[in-house]
């Protein structure tokens, strides 16, 4: 939807300027709403009134407020937003607007541009270098000295936070969390998200905790993967060194996952496949030799799906894939943002909040854990589109993948 | 008014002008004396203003500007061909001791050409009936009525043939006017008949005839062709039809109102005296 404002002067309610000006608008099928209407007291007074007017496009609009210009009604100057250079790599000048990850639009040149990714907590930088002004948001560190970056409110229009699926789409969930869902349905309305991303050629993304592996919940995740439901993949060390462990040694941190006894020695079984891993130098390498022969992390590997395993302070080895510089490991899952419409957000907490503050909010989120707090905590945090789904996520895969590939 | 002596079509700037189609100077010119002795027998004062080589529309005086008592608004001319006037009408005036007062350059603005006030009674002051779109600009009106303090109804003129207001509307009295539905549209021509209680409908042929381009001097009005249907009802309200015909000024699409700007209008709510 376009919109603009325009300002109408004089007398303008007995030459019925007014009414003609609101009949062309709703004849070229577009909308209005009276922002203001200041009508003069006697006959010799003039009027003024502000319209504004919503089209389908901006092109649409963009003839209709030049057809609107004849008759007096001109465009008000909403503000250009203001662009100031940063003066420093990796330093924002101060005032500058602070992103939601709602759809934005900024004004340029008296243009109204899309932002390209919306993501929450980031500046917006405006390149000029195209043909017509084009703009992106940018985390902090990766602005550029001589970036022009929007500074203030003005000319910067955040669209309303209405969801997108309507309430036809999943209305019986009308609390965002909750334990008491009817889980059979949930699971079918997120395989029907899932068909929906495959038929609309957009993405899926996974992020996983590695309580997914300890739930036993490896072998449904490997299914989705090999199965092409899963496109991408964001977890950390644990996981993937889980997933690995289990099907190397059969064990989850040196827990049988077949029989749920501890193992002998099996409080390093963890260290000892991270280290082989580390031998081979990479997951990849570790597969090609036959080091690693199944599970999600094999399956992702062998069909080509990307993966960010991000680092933490608190990982053992870790394995040769983890990027442990935390600003390298979110800048590289936000490469793989373009294109996802959907997350599942699976058992993890600090990898989904991480994932959560890089997503748009277009970005159909469910956030499945035993824990209702996860899924709090992510709305919290500005994933507003986040929809809770509380229960035990080995149960939710394994169903998931039942839908998905029978 | 102003002596056809360098009126010639030297562009085309409406669609009756053709560059091939040039007026005859010496018919011109005898059309023009007989108009002035038109207007002259019907009781009106005629001045003139010299014409200028180079400006040939200048003899449409009509679009000067805009008279209210002692206070004169230059146009602002949509065409660069006609800005030239302005210098010359605003030195006319300014040696008669009227006050000038210009609209801002951003508006355009053609004078009475495309402004006719009706109505108005004692305190109350006429309302100026301004059209808009090919010449003037919609914008223009709110100040007009902010120099003048008339009320102003902007009508959007519809057709390009009739492009100024007085090709359109002609006041007659304080209760009567001609119009011709051609050049309006149906918001303009609401805003007509709710302002004029009595109203002589041009058919399109009577208006493209320039029916509605005639100078009313009292009781008398003077056309520039007049059609027995119009005549009639003209007569049956107590006018008396003088036909003086000006084709040689038709090649430039202008009629008898369009080569006279009168100068008895006042506008605006409060009394103002005449010219010093």
């Amino acid at each position: 939807m376009a919109t603009e404002v325009v300002e109408l002067q004089g007398h303008i309610i007995d030459s019925l300027i007014l009414a003609k000006v609101l009949d062309l608008i709703l004849e070229a099928g577009a909308d209005y709403r009276l922002v203001e209407v200041d009508i003069g007291r006697t006959s010799s007074d003039t009027s003024a009134a502000r319209i504004e007017v919503t089209a389908s496009d901006d092109a649409v609009l963009a003839n209709l407020v030049e057809a609107l210009q004849i008759h007096g009604a001109n465009r008000v100057d909403v503000g250009e937003a203001e662009l100031v250079a940063a003066d420093i790599d990796g330093v924002l000048p101060g005032g500058f607007y602070s992103t939601t990850n709602l759809p934005t639009r900024v004004r340029v040149d008296r243009r109204w541009i899309e932002v390209a990714n919306p993501e929450m907590d980031c500046a917006l930088v405006v390149d000029r270098a195209g043909p017509g002004a084009a703009a992106r948001t940018v985390p902090m560190h990766a602005v550029r000295r001589g970036d022009l970056v929007v500074v203030g409110h003005d000319g910067v229009k955040v669209d309303s936070p209405d969801r997108p699926r309507g309430p036809a789409a999943f209305e019986f969930m009308n609390s965002e969390v909750s334990s008491e869902k009817p889980k059979a349905l949930v699971i079918q309305e997120v395989a029907d998200k899932l068909r929906t991303a495959r038929t609309t050629s957009t993405r899926v993304l996974a992020v996983c905790g590695p309580a997914v592996i300890h739930t036993g919940a490896g072998p449904a995740v490997a299914r989705l993967v090999a199965g092409g439901w899963i496109d991408v993949l964001f977890a950390g060390n644990g996981f993937a060194t889980h997933d690995i462990e289990s099907n190397v040694l059969g064990t989850s941190l040196g827990v049988s996952l077949g029989e749920g006894k501890a193992t002998e020695g099996g409080h390093a079984n963890h260290l000892r496949v991270i280290n082989e891993v580390r031998r081979h130098g990479s997951i990849a390498a570790a597969v090609e030799a036959g080091f690693i022969g199944g599970g999600v992390m094999y399956e992702c590997v062998r069909a080509g799906v990307p993966f960010v395993l991000g680092g933490s302070v608190r990982d053992d080895g870790p394995l040769p894939d983890v990027i442990s510089d935390t600003v390298a490991a979110v800048d590289a899952m936000r490469a793989l943002v373009p294109g996802v419409s959907v997350a599942l957000m699976l058992a993890s907490t600090l990898h989904a909040i991480a994932t959560g503050n890089i997503l748009p909010s277009s970005v159909e989120t469910y956030c499945v854990d035993i824990n209702q707090a996860v899924v709090t905590k992510l709305a919290d945090r500005g994933s507003h589109q986040a929809l809770g789904i509380v229960t035990d996520v080995g149960l939710f895969l394994g169903q998931l993948a039942e839908a998905l590939c029978p | 008014m102003c002596p056809p002596a360098h009126f010639e079509v030297a562009y085309e700037i409406n669609p009756w002008m053709h560059n091939e189609v040039h007026p005859d100077p010496e018919r011109a010119q005898a059309q023009w004396e007989r108009l002035v002795a038109a207007l002259r027998s019907a009781g009106a004062e005629v001045e003139t203003m010299d014409p200028v080589p180079g400006l040939p529309d200048l003899v449409f005086t009509a679009n000067a500007g805009l008279v209210d008592g002692d206070r004169f608004i230059p146009s602002r001319f949509r065409h660069p061909e006609r800005r030239g006037e302005t210098d010359h009408d605003v030195a006319w005036f300014s040696r008669r001791g009227y006050r000038v007062a210009w609209l801002p350059e951003a508006v355009l603005h053609e004078g009475a050409g495309d402004a006719l006030p009706f109505g108005g009674h004692g305190p109350n002051p006429p309302t100026l009936l301004s059209g808009y779109r090919f010449r003037s600009d919609a914008a223009s009106h709110a100040e007009v009525s902010r120099i003048t303090g008339a009320p102003v109804r902007p009508l959007e003129l519809a057709d390009p043939r009739l492009y100024h207001l007085d090709l359109v509307f002609c006041p007659l009295d304080d209760r009567r006017a001609m119009v011709a539905p051609l050049g309006l549209d149906r918001y303009g021509l609401k805003v007509v008949e709710s302002l004029v209680p009595e109203l002589l409908y041009l058919e399109d042929e009577e208006a493209l005839g320039f029916c509605a381009n005639s100078v009313v001097v009292g009781d008398r009005i003077v056309m520039p062709g007049c059609p027995a249907r119009v005549g009639d009802r003209l007569r049956s309200w107590g006018f008396e039809v003088e036909v003086c015909p000006v084709d040689e000024f038709l090649k430039a699409g202008g009629g008898c109102r369009c080569l006279t700007l009168a100068l008895d209008v006042r506008l605006g709510v409060e009394a103002r005296g005449g010219p010093a």
